[in-house]
């Protein structure tokens, strides 16, 4: 739900200072705004139909498709604009992410962490693009999804280069431990292993998308609420005033969000490269 | 609006997103993959070129050191045969020099020669000349003694007649020298 229709729902008249002693917990917001009426309902347990994040995630897609598209469409040696852009994306990751977490192995998955990258950036952008406000990935369900894509190709390629029990053994059975700590430690590498490393994977972007939207929806509400131009004299000055500080504050946490929705893209494939890594490895 | 709030479970994990969610990454990698070779190709082909100008500016550093080398060594060399040369030019120029001297030496010493000849022919010359007139003058004043004194006696007969056998004797010894 966007902040204007959010704000229509709450009321109009609901402002500090105002004649009907309305408090912000009113009209602040709620995990609501994460939950947009679909424009389609399949009627199915644990699903939530075609919704606003449906749309958006199409967008993304086409995004990045289009960027890359463009980018490449007339590649050359001398290089355009994007064509630039895209190739310090590339030369970035390629160096600063797959070489050092899988050395010159790790090419081979570049593209595979370029999408990842683009997709995810792309996703977490929509929360401050205007008119759309919503982070694809505050929905848990598409970091997920990424996430097990990388679970999936972790074992894939674990068992690929050094067998199913190679690789199971090389991931619960760290290297160099003595023999009698095994029972204590195999079960604590089973759990981080295959649940904890897949599940904090997906969590966290959803987890920081979740809490940037949320932070700044309230700064948007709080400067509507805090906006009362019909207060009593004085106050309504004070009004204004509180209003300009939500608004600078709200203007600060979106260029902050910005800032952590890349950092966020970067970690998740800076995670992705050195599982991938490590199941290239062995044991370890 | 309460009711919905039981739903709305942030954590909650919805299985058609979920499906939409793979669907659009499978969508993307395989979009992304088939337009991956383009940028890797372009990214290739400029550090071949880069590679490659700096191996050609490296061979062509190189080969202008050989040259610079050549160019050294023929300087030297043409210093060389310089200095040599200016050797074999002072050499000649002393051959010559002596070559010249001794030439000069032995023509001078022929104009000597012949100047010493032709002062002794002169000589002979004069000698001989002289010799004849002195036969002459001699005889004249012979003649003339002879003709004033014919008449005395017979000493004087003797006495020319020694006259001339001296004179003969003095003659043929001329001729001897």
């Amino acid at each position: 739900m966007s902040d204007e229709a959010f704000h229509a729902a709450a009321g109009e008249d609901c402002h500090l200072f105002g004649d009907n002693n309305c408090g912000f917990e009113e009209v602040a917001p709620t995990v609501s705004v994460f939950f947009p009426e679909p424009f389609m309902e399949f009627g199915l347990p644990l699903t939530a139909g075609i919704t606003k994040y449906t749309l958006m995630l199409v967008i993304s897609v086409l995004l990045v498709m289009g960027f890359w598209y463009l980018a490449t469409r007339r590649a050359a040696v001398v290089p355009g604009r994007l064509q630039s852009v895209a190739e310090m994306l590339v030369t970035f990751i390629r160096d600063q992410v797959t070489r050092q977490q899988m050395g010159q192995a790790g090419d081979k998955y570049l593209p595979m962490m370029v999408t990842l990258f683009l997709f995810i950036f792309v996703m977490n952008a929509m929360g401050i693009i205007p008119g759309l406000q919503l982070p694809v990935t505050s929905h848990i369900a598409y970091p997920a999804a990424l996430a097990i894509y990388v679970y999936v190709m972790w074992n894939a390629i674990g068992i690929k280069k050094h067998g199913v029990a190679g690789h199971f053994v090389g991931r619960v059975v760290p290297g160099g431990t003595p023999k009698w700590i095994l029972p204590l430690l195999v079960p604590i590498e089973i759990a981080q292993n295959f649940i904890a490393k897949p599940v904090t994977h997906a969590l966290r972007p959803f987890a920081a998308m979740l809490s940037g939207h949320l932070l700044l929806a309230v700064f948007a509400a709080g400067g509507f609420y805090m906006f009362n131009l019909g207060a009593d004299g004085f106050l309504s000055v004070v009004s204004v005033g509180y209003s300009g500080l939500a608004l600078v504050a709200f203007v600060v946490f979106t260029g902050f969000e910005l800032f952590i929705m890349a950092l966020q893209a970067y970690v998740f494939i800076m995670l992705a490269s050195s599982y991938l890594g490590e199941a290239l490895e062995g044991q370890h | 609006m309460i009711l919905a709030a039981e739903q709305e479970n942030p954590l909650a994990l919805h299985t058609d997103e979920l499906v939409f969610g793979f669907i659009a990454l499978f969508v993307l990698l395989f979009v992304m993959y088939r337009m991956w070779p383009k940028i890797t190709s372009v990214l290739d082909e400029r550090a071949n070129q880069i590679e490659g100008g700096i191996e050609r500016a490296r061979k062509a550093e190189a080969e202008a050191e050989e040259i610079r080398q050549q160019y050294r060594e023929k300087i030297e060399e043409a210093h060389r045969q310089y200095a040599q040369e200016l050797e074999k030019a002072k050499e000649q120029r002393a051959a010559i020099i002596a070559e010249a001297r001794e030439e000069a030496q032995a023509e001078a010493r022929r104009v000597i020669e012949a100047a010493h000849a032709q002062i002794e022919a002169d000589r002979q010359h004069a000698l001989a000349q002289l010799r004849g007139e002195i036969g002459t003058l001699s005889t004249d004043l012979a003649e003339r003694i002879v003709g004033e004194t014919l008449s005395d006696s017979a000493a004087q007969n003797r006495v020319i007649d020694r006259f001339l056998d001296e004179l003969e004797q003095s003659e043929s010894q001329a001729e001897v020298r």
